[in-house]
């Protein structure tokens, strides 16, 4: 019945607290499921014929949150959900030991009267502090077939089996939809409705017709922030500091505008079938109608682009490189560089007309994979070139997506060396080169290395750079070696920092004690076994490694990898002027029929994500690199 | 198919009332909320009050939302709406109407809600819109603005329930204009009209992929399920090369960091969801290894991948049998070191997690579990497959060099050992583990980390013990060397877990197997283990292991203990509580006696069924109360005697002593008193003990009814279906002179099987079997008064559920007979003189128990010194009317122990040809009749016993009476009996061709009473 669209039965948004922030049933979508239930029950192939009607019924918000904190109680967090662990029972999502159960998941409500019933797929996507839950309509079948998986008594199923979860989710393209659902309420909770960025290097901005209309679609000049230098690239869980200040916002979240996303859902999706998620476009139609705008006379107008622009034409464009690094500096494990860029675009063109992009160098560039805006269409890429045709939409949009290998020099390399001297003191060592091969027009606008700790208190740290200033936090040594405003340009710099650290004692630390109660539930330490090794003649790294992860916590599957058990400094930079990844686009080249005279402006900038540079006399994590089969 | 006339749209907002209406959206979201459960049988809203709104209101879309909710959830398909529902027909016309103006700028928001709004009652009300089609073509198609998604949808929609009405219509149109929710829509509807219509159009299908196929390089991740649904709905439009074009994209979009990570998980999904595209799945291995910065959940989902891969190559078995195999090794090892950090994290760290979740998805990926849950396929070669035991090799490697691992490697094999298909490749993974993992580990305090492996193995019936045994062993070993004032708590802790492994090997092995080491294991900690309570439960483990049989014993461990990995709820017959009835009142459980067993033996000769009690016979003698106050026979008073009954004087134990002085009186004296200092004085000491052999039995069936056992342990074997009595006691109790009867006890015991009482079985199966259905118990007698009597008995037993059982039996009867021993021989008398002490003892008793001889006077210290004996004799005779050949047969049978001589040719030529007597006195001539005719008392039931004894004269008028009757010239023979506590009875037997004639002396008169009911029974 479902088919392959997607409708959503209902959406619940949950509080930390276990309360319901905002709920919305559609009634429509609701009766679809009824029948499709009772056309199941009907053809007398319903085992559930028993149970009667309990499915059928969307439960209560306060059931909602009660089944959510329940199950949140069962699976717990990080270990808990996704694996299969020893703790795991029939009937909970990690027996089905997938990680993506913990991004759909099931309900089990429970009926004081008689037995409860469960409801699946719940897409579960966690945003500023809220718990955004959408409830897609599925099918009885592929309902049954999950609550079997549920239930199976084996010892989990493989990828070859009938009825596995792969299969169960490819035929779903409803869970797909929810999720872009889920996607987009979250953008609204936490406010991040911004456009994709795109920068202009000259020129004020000016407000068209269009800006005038809507107000909130974001324009070249208002640009949101570029992340604050310590900050990780985005707001993501990937760094341990990252990690830290979303636990310390959980206390109390930011309030959000309900009648904001009440307007968004009336817009996108009326009767519960998802037709445009674009926010900008959907609230400027709510909000300002087309009251005086044209239509265009002989095409349709797409309906990603309700409004027409009018006014000076020009068209922009931006690429916007993210480094993710990790420097080894050792013999046996080869460094690891890759580069996800996008290219974002805002056409500021009147009527309808057709863009045409030709992209070279993607061979050189050793791009691995793209995908573009669902306005593209692209060519087959040949040897080193792809066109790219599109109309534009209007206001920003990131016109493409690819990966690839940095193609240069990494901008900083070196090393870091960190050695614990006793138990509470530390000495390290920087030796680093910036911008080594970067000729101009490169710039790095500023350049900063992290030595995280977050598992010690910083006393104090001795030693002085060969550049730069030396700052200290409680759980960190910040150095900066370029300041913004002071850019580095057309050369190279070698940075030294010789010092030490010293650390507060430990203290017991007070765990979080209903998080680690049920990550490591399963495994009660014998304390008999444990003593005699730090006799064996283990070097004292080792020693005071094993006594710091002692009380660690298991990691989210969300993680790469458990951050705190290694010795590591992160380096922030921007850099503009150029890429990475050596994909540029030749702005003149740039084709629009029918033929305006629009100039195109391009920016290029590079910042950096996860950069690390491993402690080269400590642990360090890797991964193997693809052996030719 | 030409679209039908378009009907003309009515003008329904020509005269609008004006209802006051300020509703705020908070109480439409209200009633769309709560629209839900709309009640079938209500009918639809009365009137649609939104029609009336003017285009400007600011509510008007959500009023119109929920109206048309209203009315879609209310109402039921199908429907003519022209009669039945006269306001949707009004609602219908009306929306229609604000469609009906394409290309109205400012409008086309409300155009296009009410396109929306009838694809919603469309999809409510299949058919609804089926007649305005072709209208709906022409809106469609004229309409530009951004508002031609809805028409076009609205189209789409009312074209698909065309389709499935049976009224086709055609739909294609053009995907640039729509949003990727609205393609997803679209897709989808146009997806299932075209399959209706693919069988008359085939070109369709070359159309959906010219339309579609651009989606491929699309970044939404709707767009591109949408195209994977199409590639499986239509397969020959998407050639081989679409196919791995889309896998190839999958895989790549799994590595775009850009994505949110339930989107790139969802992308390996989709690859690994399809047949179709999870064939294409080796050759992308390179893209699915997972880099450095992956969320774990990401390198989990990739090693699943790469798991599948490796399991694809191993399984190919090409002819580069061996290349395929390395490289499926190497695609598990290079997949491992993404989450190499699980070596040495500690055992719950999410890496670990991971790590072992790849290696049970490579496991299960080679072997998938079977459709039908028996046996899973593939099972065999991967057994024997190097990357098998690669997969084992690295498992080894762990737990021999990273010991916080070990509980991780036990859970995963526990996963592997529960699962019905998977069974096979946990033991196997055991046995490498008791083979390769044991020889490497040393004896130790670091030992202990293993102990979770060691349980598993232990747990296993297919996995040898000797080596974890012998491991064991060594570890208690050197735990005792090690054991120190500072080390008392490791001790213990380390003791007891061994002990628990040795428990848990009892448990689920045959004892059998594991018998031999194990106990010596068990013995070694009892002897030297320095923890007190690790000795015990050794002692505990030891006995069980050597007393309780099988199967048996594996069922007792297991109650009161947890099995690993399983939930209480499901162990509901491990965990029975001793049920309130082990309390309850015994006297409604049917007697004991009846279906439990305890039996003598060896038959008693005499029937007998009354006992001659003489109460306090000897108290006076006794320290008041010494023995009395011991014998505790309040469990049965019935039996009890009056404690103030008469007191019979014992006529023995005269103070005085006489002197005797005639030779042939000092030597009979001289016989007995050398006699006499070996009899142990059973006043001061120990005195003789009498044993009698019993059988202890119980029946099953009648067991079971009366304790409602209903057994868990299942199995063909029968004994697993017999009931048990666990730690029987066995006590006794008795109201006769025996002393204090020990009390027996019984570890174990099955049930007899029913019906089995009465087969014939085999004489060497009898005895294998008596072990288990059958206990022999030795009752222990230390009479102080040789005479017969009733034991009583009472049994306390635990059965399997843990009900104690109590109560009382049949007693066992003691007869006079069983008081019967030899004489005791003073230890210096040599082995050839035995046969000629007895002779002369017999002589010198003989005359000492001659009431006219003045030994009564006499007494005689016992051995130990302190207490003495008096011989006071009572003579009797008993005629036996029998042959000499049934009375030698009997003597033999019965007696032949206690003969000392005989005399006579013709019986010692039969005697001594039988062979049955030895070791005794033969006299071939029979000496000149010098035997007394003075003690010839005829037994008759009808004559009072003691004034017959009394009554020295009529005795002597019997004897002579009987005297010369009977010729008895065969012979004659001595039996000589010892009774204890320090008794005797004499036999002096003249065999005759037609009768014998018995003398009976004794020095103990009341056992006269018995005797001769005895020598009836004897050749009766």
């Amino acid at each position: 019945m479902s088919g392959g669209g997607c409708s959503v039965r209902a959406i619940w948004i949950l509080t930390p607290n276990d309360t319901v922030a905002f709920s919305r049933r559609f009634a429509v979508v609701e009766k679809r499921w009824r029948a499709a239930w009772e056309a199941e029950e009907g053809d007398g192939e319903g085992d559930r014929r028993g149970t009667g009607a309990a499915p059928l019924l969307l439960p209560a918000d306060h059931e909602v949150a009660a089944a959510f904190a329940e199950r949140w109680r069962r699976e717990g967090t990080a270990r808990g959900s996704g694996i299969r662990t020893n703790v795991s029972s029939v009937g909970l999502d990690s027996w089905v030991d997938d990680p993506i159960t913990r991004h759909i998941i099931s309900l089990r409500l429970d009926k004081e009267e008689g037995d409860g019933f469960m409801l699946w797929p719940v897409v579960l996507q966690k945003r500023g502090g809220y718990y955004v839950l959408v409830l897609p309509l599925v099918d009885p079948q592929p309902f049954r077939a999950y609550e079997n998986l549920l239930k199976r008594s084996d010892c989990g199923s493989s990828a070859k089996e009938n009825g596995n979860l792969s299969s169960i989710l490819f035929n779903l393209p409803c869970i797909t939809g929810a999720f872009m659902v889920a996607h987009v309420v979250g953008d609204i909770i936490t406010g991040d409705i911004a456009e994709p960025e795109v920068i202009v290097s000259s020129g004020p901005s000016v407000g068209g017709l269009l800006d005038s209309l809507t107000g909130s679609i974001g324009i070249s000049a208002r640009a949101k922030p570029i992340a604050a230098p310590v900050a990780a690239p985005t707001a993501s869980l990937s760094s341990p500091v990252g990690a830290a200040q979303s636990d310390s916002l959980k206390g109390g979240v930011r309030p959000f505008d309900k009648d904001l996303l009440r307007n968004f859902i009336i817009g996108a999706m009326p009767f519960g079938t998802p037709q445009d998620l674009n926010y900008a476009n959907v609230t400027s139609i709510r909000t300002t109608g087309f009251s005086g705008d044209p239509l265009p006379t002989d095409q349709k107008q797409p309906a990603w682009k309700p409004y027409l622009y009018k006014g000076r034409q020009r068209i922009i464009f931006t690429s916007l490189e993210t480094i993710n690094a990790a420097l080894y500096d050792r013999d046996d494990v080869p460094d690891f560089l890759s580069v996800s860029g996008q290219v974002t675009c805002r056409a500021e063109l009147e009527g309808l007309p057709d863009v045409s992009l030709p992209l070279t160098g993607l061979k050189t560039a050793h791009v691995e994979v793209s995908s573009f805006h669902h306005c593209v269409q692209a060519s087959e890429p040949t040897a080193n070139k792809q066109t790219l045709v599109f109309q534009p939409p209007l206001g920003n949009f990131v016109l493409m997506h690819y990966q690839a290998p940095c193609n240069i020099a990494p901008p900083v390399k070196g090393f870091y060396q960190l050695s614990m001297v006793s138990e509470n003191e530390g000495a390290f060592l920087f030796k680093l080169t910036l911008m080594e091969g970067y000729k101009s027009p490169f710039i790095m606008d500023f350049c900063m290395i992290t030595m995280p700790f977050p598992r010690r208190r910083v006393a104090s740290y001795d030693g002085n750079p060969s550049i730069g200033t030396v700052s200290m936090t409680e759980h960190s040594i910040e150095w900066r070696i370029v300041s913004s405003g002071r850019g580095l340009s057309g050369r190279s710099i070698e940075a030294t920092f010789p010092g030490t650290v010293k650390f507060l004692p430990r203290t017991v630390q007070r765990i979080n004690s209903s998080f680690r109660s049920v990550s490591s539930i399963g495994y009660t330490e014998d304390s008999d076994s444990e003593q005699d090794n730090a006799k064996n003649g283990a070097s004292l790294d080792d020693y005071i490694m094993e006594k710091i992860n002692k009380d660690l916590h298991a990691v989210d599957l969300e993680e790469p990898l458990s951050w705190q058990v290694y010795n590591y400094a992160k380096v922030s930079f921007k850099i503009t002027g150029g890429t990475l990844s050596g994909l540029t686009i030749d702005p003149k080249s740039v084709n629009v029929y029918p033929s305006v005279k629009a100039p195109a402006e391009y920016s290029m900038q590079t910042s950096s994500g996860d950069y690390i540079l491993w402690n080269t006399l400590g642990k360090c994590p890797t991964a193997a690199l693809p052996r030719e089969l | 198919m030409a679209p039908p006339p378009a009907p003309g749209p009515r003008c329904l907002l020509a005269a609008p009332p004006r209802p006051p209406l300020h509703l705020k959206p908070l109480l439409l979201s209200l009633v769309d909320d709560h629209l839900l459960p709309p009640s079938p049988s209500s009918s639809p809203p009365s009137s649609p009050p939104s029609l009336s709104f003017p285009l400007d209101h600011p509510r008007r879309d959500h009023l119109l939302v929920t109206v048309v909710s209203a009315f879609a959830s209310a109402l039921s398909a199908p429907v003519s709406r022209d009669h039945e529902a006269p306001h949707l027909a009004a609602l219908v016309d009306a929306l229609l109407a604000a469609a009906n103006r394409p290309n109205h700028a400012p409008d086309r928001a409300a155009r296009a809600l009410a396109c929306d709004a009838l694809r919603a009652l469309d999809a409510a009300l299949p058919g609804l819109l089926a007649e305005a089609l072709g209208h709906l073509y022409a809106l469609a198609a004229a309409e530009r603005s951004p508002a031609a998604q809805s028409y076009l949808l609205l189209l789409a929609s009312a074209a698909r329930h065309a389709v499935r009405l049976g009224r086709l219509a055609s739909g294609a149109s053009i995907l640039a204009v729509l949003t990727p929710a609205a393609a997803m829509e679209m897709m989808a509807i146009l997806a299932e009209v075209a399959s209706a219509v693919l069988q008359w159009a085939p070109a369709i299908a070359a159309h959906i992929k010219v339309q579609f196929g651009g989606m491929v390089h699309s970044s939404s991740p709707m767009l591109l399920h949408s195209l994977l649904t199409l590639f499986v709905q239509f397969p020959d439009a998407f050639g081989a090369e679409d196919e791995r074009t889309m896998a190839h994209r999958l895989a790549l979009a799994a590595r775009e960091v850009h994505r949110p990570l339930a989107v790139r998980l969802l992308a390996l999904h989709w690859l690994l969801g399809s047949v179709r595209f999870r064939n294409l799945v080796p050759g992308l291995a390179r893209w699915f290894y997972p880099a450095v910065f992956d969320p774990l959940a990401l390198k989990a989902k990739k090693l699943d991948c790469l798991a599948s891969v490796a399991a694809g190559v191993d399984g190919e078995k090409v002819a580069a049998a061996d290349r395929a195999s390395d490289q499926a090794t190497g695609l598990l090892d290079d997949g491992l070191v993404c989450v190499s950090a699980f070596r040495w994290l500690l055992a719950w760290s999410t890496e670990t997690g991971v790590a072992f979740r790849a290696l049970h998805s490579v496991l299960v990926g080679a072997a998938p579990h079977s459709t039908d849950g028996t046996r899973c396929s593939g099972a065999g070669e991967l057994l024997n497959s190097t990357f098998f035991h690669h997969l084992q090799a690295i498992l080894v490697d762990m737990a021999s060099e990273h010991q916080g691992l070990v509980p991780v490697i036990a859970d995963f094999t526990n996963r592997l050992l529960a699962c019905n298909s998977h069974r096979w490749a946990g033991e196997r993974l055991l046995r490498t583990l008791d083979e390769c993992l044991l020889p490497r580990l040393e004896p130790g305090y670091q030992l202990a980390s293993y102990y979770p492996i060691f349980e598993k193995i232990a747990q296993n019936e297919t996995v040898p013990q000797h080596r974890l045994i012998e491991l064991l062993t060594k570890q208690m070993v050197s735990l005792t060397k090690k054991h120190g004032p500072d080390t008392e708590l490791k001790s213990w802790s380390q003791g007891s877990k061994v002990v628990g492994i040795c428990r848990v090997m009892l448990k689920h092995h045959h004892s059998s197997h594991i018998f031999l080491p194990l106990s010596h294991l068990l013995v070694l900690t009892i002897e030297s283990f320095p923890d007190l309570e690790v000795r015990d439960h050794a002692r505990i483990c030891l006995r069980m292991l050597s007393c309780v049989p099988g199967k048996k014993l594996r069922h007792i461990m297991g109650v009161g203990e947890q099995p690993s990995g399983v939930t209480p709820s499901h162990s509901g017959s491990l965990y029975d509580i001793p049920s309130p009835r082990a309390a309850q009142d015994l006297k409604s459980m049917p007697d004991l006696a009846s279906y439990i067993h305890l039996e003598r033996v060896v038959p008693l000769i005499v029937k007998q069924s009354w006992a001659l009690t003489l109460p306090n016979f000897s108290v006076q003698n006794r320290p008041s109360g010494s023995i009395l106050s011991i014998q505790d026979v309040s469990s049965a008073p019935s039996e009890q005697e009056n404690p103030t009954g008469p007191t019979i004087e014992r006529i023995g134990y005269r103070q005085e002593t006489l002197r005797v002085m005639d030779s042939k009186g000092a030597a009979t004296l001289q016989i007995l008193r050398r006699y006499f200092t070996c009899v142990p004085d059973y006043l001061h000491s120990s005195g003789f003990k009498i044993r009698i052999q019993c059988t202890f039995r119980f029946d099953s069936e009648p067991f079971n009814d009366a304790w409602g056992l209903d057994l868990p342990v299942s199995g063909s074997d029968g004994a697993d279906e017999l009931p048990a009595l666990y730690a029987v006691t066995i006590t006794f109790s008795s109201s006769a002179h025996f002393g204090k009867i020990p009390s027996c006890h019984i570890p174990f015991i099955l049930g007899e099987p029913p019906g089995s009482g009465m087969d014939i079985v085999p004489i060497d199966n009898q005895n294998r079997e008596e072990s288990s259905y059958c206990a022999s118990v030795m009752i222990e007698l230390e009479p102080q008064e040789p005479s017969p009597g009733l034991i009583d008995v009472s049994v306390e037993a635990n059965t399997e559920n843990c009900q104690v059982l109590s109560g009382s039996l049949k007693p066992i009867t003691v007869g006079i007979e069983d008081m019967f021993l030899k004489a005791s021989v003073p230890p210096d008398t040599p082995r050839e003189g035995v046969a000629m002490y007895y002779q002369d003892l017999f002589h010198a008793l003989w005359e000492a128990c001659d009431s006219s001889t003045n030994t009564g006077r006499e007494t005689f210290p016992l051995s130990g010194g302190k207490g003495s004996a008096a011989i006071n004799g009572t003579r009797s005779v008993k005629l036996l009317e029998v042959t000499p050949k049934v009375l030698i047969g009997a003597v033999e049978r019965y007696l032949a122990s206690f003969v000392v001589s005989v005399s006579g040719g013709s019986l010692v030529t039969i005697l001594r040809g039988n062979g049955v007597i030895k070791n005794v006195m033969w006299e071939e001539n029979v000496p000149d009749a010098s035997v007394d005719a003075d003690a010839l008392v005829p037994y008759s039931p009808d004559n009072n016993l003691q004034l017959q004894l009394v009554d020295d004269d009529e005795i002597g008028v019997g004897a002579e009476r009987y005297g010369h009757e009977s010729k008895r010239d065969m012979g004659i023979m001595r039996v000589m009996i010892f009774l204890p506590p320090g008794y005797h009875l004499l036999f002096l037997m003249e065999v005759g061709r037609a009768s014998t004639l018995v003398r009976i002396r004794t020095d103990h008169w009341p056992c006269l009473a018995y005797v001769d009911e005895y020598l009836e029974a004897l050749i009766s």
